[in-house]
């Protein structure tokens, strides 16, 4: 009796055993055709996927994908791996890696290619979390030290004014201080909050409050870039559960983005940010950011919620938007990107205005 | 000429860096400007024509310190005027700067990393001045 007979799997075929992988693999002809799907794979996207395009059933679109590794293993007969987004039937979409191979005929032809997939999401979000933290500390050490110089400075003026008697100056070495001792308060509040599951602190506040306080801090700095910021807000919008830290927080990402996008558009003379917080319908209500900017090209649009994608230069590390879109999936929120290059950009952040039931 | 006749202007977003800075070097005999914006920055220059000016680099306004360092360097009337560039960035981002390398696009005449050793800047103001 062989080995695989005395386990059992000697009834064993290779249709069983790709069937079984848990990934999806593929056979596809020169345009894309689907010749074979896995067990994995129809599971997934249904029975009726033969002899459909590959783009159509993983993508959801009607035209090739401008990167595809079976075109490069069609054209050079090589091995290829590409990072691909695939759109599930409930709509999830999920990162997996694609490995394509050639199958060739007698005569050294490639007559198709495996594509195989497999889901790296966890991987992805794992390395997404170690490159946030470490940026994080990076930019955290900045403000340490940016902080640490304030409390030197506000000492030497204190010292300065109690050696001349000057209590005016020392007055403002101590208001220095307190300052920054205010800040690095705060810069541990943070790294605290940031701490892995912190869960927003959600208080009753209306979001009017929380709209005029981004308006109000910000008024300055606007005018010294040059930026008209136009603040339009509904009163009537009622007072919620929210997570004031978060919501703020949101709204100045938001806020400054558009700011800087202003800054950088030497196209217009003019500019202005424009917040405004309004009903979206009866059952929500939308904060909206909107700039007449430079707009955004599709690719940037498509990767503006991606760790580290950053349009700014030395400027930004695009670890904004990802806070953003954390903090308002913690309030079951949706935000809305509209945008025309050349024109401008509106981020509508909507959320229901039964937030209180929801969150409780 | 005394320090008194020497006019300092410093450019720098952060407030409190600016009082410290403008208290430090009052008492050293200094006339002393201050600019918390790149913008406010040309215009004091272009006013006042300070002896030397001290300005950082990675300002989050209209006019970063590297627009204001080419502002100077493209006007004949004031581009001779000494700059000391100031950054916090070195340690965090790995970022300094290298004057060979780096002056083409930002030519200060010396540089300087946050925290500011007090007496070396002033060693350097006096070399710079004199």
């Amino acid at each position: 009796m062989s080995m695989s007979e005395k386990n059992g799997l000697h009834d064993l075929t290779f249709k069983s055993i790709i069937d079984a992988l848990p990934c999806y693999l593929m056979i596809q002809d020169k345009d894309f055709n689907i010749l074979f799907a896995n067990h994995s794979f129809q599971k997934d996207f249904g029975s009726k996927v033969l002899g459909k395009h590959c783009y159509t059933i993983l993508k959801g679109v009607h035209h090739r994908c401008p990167d595809c590794p079976v075109r490069d293993t069609f054209e050079d007969k090589g091995f290829h791996v590409s990072e691909e987004l695939i759109y599930l039937l409930d709509g999830t979409v999920v990162e997996m890696l694609a490995f394509s191979a050639p199958l060739f005929n007698v005569i050294g032809d490639v007559v198709a290619s495996i594509k195989l997939l497999a889901n790296v999401g966890s991987i992805k979000n794992i390395h997404r979390e170690l490159v946030t933290l470490g940026q994080s500390i990076a930019l955290l050490s900045h403000d340490i030290k940016n902080i640490l110089e304030g409390l030197h400075g506000g000492m030497y003026v204190l010292e300065e004014g109690f050696n001349d008697q000057d209590y005016d100056l020392s007055w403002h070495g101590l208001e220095i201080v307190k300052r920054n001792v205010t800040e690095i308060t705060r810069v541990t509040q943070n790294i605290l909050d940031s701490a892995k599951d912190r869960k927003p602190s959600f208080q009753e506040i209306l979001p009017a409050d929380l709209a005029r306080q981004t308006g109000q801090l910000y008024a300055d700095k606007a005018q010294s870039m040059g930026v008209q910021l136009l603040l339009q807000v509904n009163p009537d919008i009622p007072a919620l559960e929210m997570d004031p830290t978060g919501i703020s927080r949101m709204l100045n990402n938001l806020v400054w983005n558009a700011l800087q996008a202003c800054q950088k558009d030497i196209q217009k003379r003019k500019h202005h940010v424009h917040v405004k917080l309004d009903f979206y319908d009866d059952y929500h209500f939308m904060f909206e950011i909107e700039d007449n900017a430079s707009g955004m090209d599709h690719i940037t649009q498509e990767n503006i919620f991606k760790e580290f994608y950053s349009t700014k230069g030395h400027t930004g590390t695009g670890l904004g938007l990802m806070v953003v879109e954390k903090i308002v999936k913690n309030h079951l929120g949706k935000i809305e990107v509209l945008t025309k290059p050349g024109r401008g950009s509106l981020f509508r952040i909507i959320f229901p205005l039964q937030l209180n039931a929801f969150l409780r | 000429m005394n320090n008194a006749q020497k006019k300092i202007l410093v450019i720098d977003d952060n407030q409190d860096y600016l009082f410290t800075m403008k208290t430090f070097l009052t008492r050293q005999g200094f006339t002393v400007f201050t600019a918390p914006d790149g913008k406010t920055g040309i215009d004091i220059i272009s006013n006042d024509l300070p002896d030397i000016i001290l300005l950082d680099v990675m300002m989050e306004s209209l006019y970063s310190g590297f627009d204001v360092c080419k502002f100077v360097r493209n006007d004949p009337k004031l581009h001779s005027i000494p700059i000391i560039g100031i950054s916090g960035l070195k340690d965090e981002l790995g970022i300094s700067f290298d004057k060979d390398r780096d002056n083409e696009y930002f030519s200060p005449d010396a540089f300087f990393d946050k925290p500011v050793d007090k007496n070396a800047l002033l060693k350097t103001i006096d070399e710079l001045l004199s």
